[in-house]
């Protein structure tokens, strides 16, 4: 690479939005190009500047009065909407099958999302502390992918489409299985977030469940129990090739469990 | 039944990415009045089309909604009403050092200002990027452009302040 390709890449690679050969050769033409290096350095300082907790305005708390205040009104005006509650079976059956699912995932999250907040009242001082806010994430982002109009972002079988997938993503490309022939069939995978890391999310099928496996970083990992629930959903913590990681769905704790010990198993 | 549900899922996200939101409104917008009338504005049409969310960065759907606020504040106020003066606009300072680090807090008030002078595409494409460590793709879709737009103004963005700061410091090209 030479500096008239590497300096248009030079803010992409800051950005992290190379691939890992592209940031491979940049990094071999910077490591011997002054000039580039220096190119790099500004915007480093740039960077550094720009992300100064200084510039940044944090919601005043009249701001956050008013905000619950609107989402106590929103939920008042919703519950009194639906309250007519003669028509919603004879409406229930003209929906197709999927949208009864996504508003039963729904009304889930609705109860998570309540049983959160008593653990954490008013966003302050947590309760269990950093480990609540990973459970919290976990289960959040199962219901949201179980919402959404799809819960993989890259929609395959094979597991030799799905690693490379990763490998651009995140640091670490997880192990990738299918275990289809025990049951366990792979859907695909997706990015998702806990807390602000981006972590990579193995789905799988079994039967009428949706499975999310999040491979998480060891220092997010370590505040977990080996194994959760909340409102009929359950999460299994494991280890995947050497990496941890936690199953995420609402199957029975044995199917559960069935699934953490194929992805436990070494290759 | 799912409406309850769905007014708790936003109403969850609008409190956890409460300051994120308000801080691209005040950048946006300038004003401490104005930011905060677009974020509660956002929460209202958040609640409302939850069901256009489909998936991605939960995150970057909710900012996504903050700016169009944003913009529509922007477009019902006209060009007349005026920005917080550079003094009152200054972020509160993170820590409490004491004013040996003059020179720290003078380079803090430089950059932003030379971030409020910058044209707003330029200024939202950093703020997204800098602030919220948004992807070009999650930017893309918050601004409604191209991924490559989003490049072309991150990376204006970019030069023209590295030029300001550049020459309002000349002799300090290290900077903080």
């Amino acid at each position: 690479m030479d500096c008239k390709r590497a300096a248009p890449l030079l803010e992409a690679y800051l950005d992290n939005e190379l691939d890992r050969a592209e940031a491979r050769e940049l990094e071999q033409h910077v490591d011997g190009c002054a000039a580039c290096r220096a190119a790099l350095t500004r915007l480093g300082e740039l960077r550094a500047a720009l992300r100064d907790r200084s510039l940044r305005h944090a919601a005043p708390a009249s701001l956050r009065e008013r905000i619950d205040a609107a989402i106590h009104a929103e939920t008042g005006r919703v519950a009194a909407a639906s309250g007519a509650t003669g028509r919603g079976r004879r409406a229930n059956a003209r929906l197709p099958a999927w949208s009864r699912l996504a508003a039963a995932c729904v009304l889930a999250f609705a109860a998570g999302g309540a049983s959160v907040y008593l653990w954490k009242p008013h966003g302050g001082a947590t309760v269990a502390g950093e480990s609540a806010d990973v459970v919290h994430d976990l289960f959040a982002a199962h219901w949201r992918a179980l919402a959404a109009a799809s819960p993989v972002d890259v929609v395959s079988s094979d597991r030799h489409t799905v690693k490379p997938w990763f490998a651009g993503k995140v640091a670490q490309a997880p192990l990738v299985r299918d275990f289809a022939e025990q049951g366990f069939a792979l859907a695909g995978g997706r990015i998702d977030y806990v807390g602000a890391q981006r972590v990579p999310v193995l789905v799988y099928r079994h039967g009428q469940h949706l499975i999310d496996v999040f491979v998480l970083p060891e220092t997010v990992a370590a505040a977990l129990p080996p194994s959760l629930a909340r409102e009929g959903y359950g999460a299994v913590s494991l280890r995947l090739g050497g990496q941890p990681a936690v199953v995420v769905s609402d199957m029975d704790g044995h199917e559960s469990a069935a699934l953490a010990r194929l992805l436990d198993a070494p290759q | 039944m799912s409406g309850v549900a769905t007014g708790a899922w936003v109403g969850e996200l609008a409190q956890r990415h409460l300051d994120a939101a308000y801080n691209l409104g005040r950048w946006l917008l300038g004003n401490e009045q104005d930011a905060a009338d677009a974020v509660h504005d956002a929460y209202l049409r958040a609640a409302r089309a939850a069901h256009t969310y489909a998936g991605g960065n939960a995150r970057a759907w909710w900012l996504a909604i903050v700016r169009n606020c944003c913009l529509s504040k922007i477009a019902t106020r006209g060009r007349d009403r005026p920005l917080d003066d550079v003094a009152a606009a200054q972020p509160r300072s993170a820590g409490d050092e004491v004013e040996q680090d003059a020179d720290a807090a003078q380079a803090r008030a430089r950059i932003a200002a030379q971030l409020r002078a910058l044209p707003p595409e330029f200024r939202e494409a950093l703020i997204l990027r800098e602030f919220e460590d948004l992807s070009y793709r999650e930017i893309a879709d918050v601004l409604g452009v191209p991924i490559g737009t989003v490049m072309s103004r991150l990376s204006r963005g970019r030069a023209l302040l590295q030029r300001a700061l550049g020459e309002t410091m000349p002799e300090r090209s290290d900077g903080l």
